[in-house]
């Protein structure tokens, strides 16, 4: 048997404080996963508990939480089951909550939108087929594309719980590398120029919960580095 | 309200003992309306949840330049500091020069604590007012630096002074 104190909140009553409610699952019967232990707490023992969920296998980013006080998803976190000591589920911590533990994402997808995560390109390809790329060019995208905008590198990193406004957060800037070490995109410098100010790069000052809570294994902190070294001289 | 309005025409078109023509053309009509409405550009409010947030204008000075200025002064402070100590005598430029360097490093440092945690945003005065506090701190402790290490014996002796004390 193992206790999973979960975080409600419900928007229909709004003047009702955020609780903690504890449900227990026989781990015998549940799934190894803290995503299998939602589904079934939502299926057998509260069908109004609201969560984010998709794909269940880490490739979709939905049920990205805060599990036991670490961001990661859902599907990719095991049950801990030696332990005895409740599990504790919260959504993804200082984001607005919708309910219970889904997390509004609006600013995050608005802050994707505003670095042109696409191929801008002006020169049409010799052959006019496709745009080639050395494979030594394609390896310098590696750790960049994997990432899935689940949100938990940016929501655990202080710096972004200050200034989400206007820094752009670790997921983000990522992504920005992730166009900027691109060898067909030929708008570097415009990129440059848009994280060029005191705000939307810098307020970076590796703190590296980004690299620790990563649930892809992948690195922001190193992406933000290598984008200010490029920046610097 | 687009779903609801839609499902109850669906239902009302499935509930017909047959999907006669004109049912379906009714629910096709009555979606051309709805799109006439919620996706025509001219309908839209200026500031939408699916616009990108607004990118800040071009500062190198606050940006790129100011970080690799940064960078310089911390990694200048490393040989500055431990020269006087390696070498064993006393240099009263590289003292003022180490005084200079740890006056703007330190000044560097609090503003970004101050734009850290005092967003323009949120409270643009107390950000203004802790800038020029700042400010004033700086020139302070610079006056006060300078007339140490020209009438008195200067950082590196005094913090020898202490040690031998």
């Amino acid at each position: 048997m193992k206790t999973f104190q979960i975080y409600r909140w419900n928007p229909d009553t709004p003047t009702e404080k955020p609780r903690m409610q504890s449900y227990t699952l026989d781990l015998n019967k549940t799934g190894p996963m803290v995503l299998d232990a939602l589904i079934r707490i939502k299926n057998e023992l509260d069908p109004t508990l609201t969560f984010r969920r998709s794909c269940r296998e880490g490739i979709c980013g939905s049920c990205a939480m805060n599990i036991n006080g670490t961001n990661t998803l859902a599907c990719l976190c095991r049950i801990p089951a030696e332990d005895a000591a409740e599990t504790k589920i919260y959504p993804l911590p200082h984001t607005y909550v919708v309910k219970d533990l889904v997390p509004d994402l609006t600013l995050f997808y608005k802050q994707y939108k505003s670095i042109k995560p696409y191929l801008q390109r002006d020169t049409p390809s010799p052959d006019g087929k496709e745009y080639r790329q050395s494979k030594a060019d394609r390896r310098k995208l590696d750790g960049l594309y994997e990432c899935i905008l689940c949100a938990c590198c940016s929501t655990s990193c202080p710096s972004y719980w200050w200034n989400s406004e206007e820094y752009l957060g670790p997921a983000i800037l990522l992504q920005s590398y992730r166009w900027l070490a691109d060898s067909r995109d030929e708008r570097t410098q415009e990129r440059y120029d848009a994280l060029n100010n005191s705000m939307s790069l810098y307020r970076c000052h590796t703190i590296l919960n980004c690299t620790r809570t990563c649930p892809k294994g992948l690195n922001p902190g190193l992406a933000i580095a290598n984008i200010k070294k490029e920046m610097s001289f | 309200m687009a779903s609801i309005a839609r499902s109850a025409l669906l239902k009302q078109a499935a509930s017909a003992s047959k999907f006669s023509n004109t049912s379906m053309a009714q629910v096709r009509r009555h979606d051309e309306q709805l799109q006439l409405l919620y996706f025509d550009p001219s309908n839209r409010s200026p500031h939408v949840v699916n616009d990108p947030a607004p990118v800040p204008p071009t500062s190198p000075s606050h940006g790129s330049y100011h970080w690799t200025f940064d960078r310089l002064i911390a990694a200048s402070l490393i040989p500055l500091t431990v020269a006087p100590f390696a070498a064993g005598s006393l240099n009263p430029t590289m003292d003022a020069v180490l005084a200079a360097m740890i006056l703007i490093h330190s000044h560097t440092g609090f503003q970004a604590i101050i734009v850290d945690y005092i967003p323009t945003k949120r409270l643009p005065k107390t950000r203004k007012a802790f800038m020029w506090g700042l400010n004033v701190a700086t020139a302070v402790v610079g006056l006060a630096l300078y007339e140490f290490e020209t009438t008195d014996v200067g950082l590196t002796e005094t913090i020898k002074r202490i040690w031998q004390a």
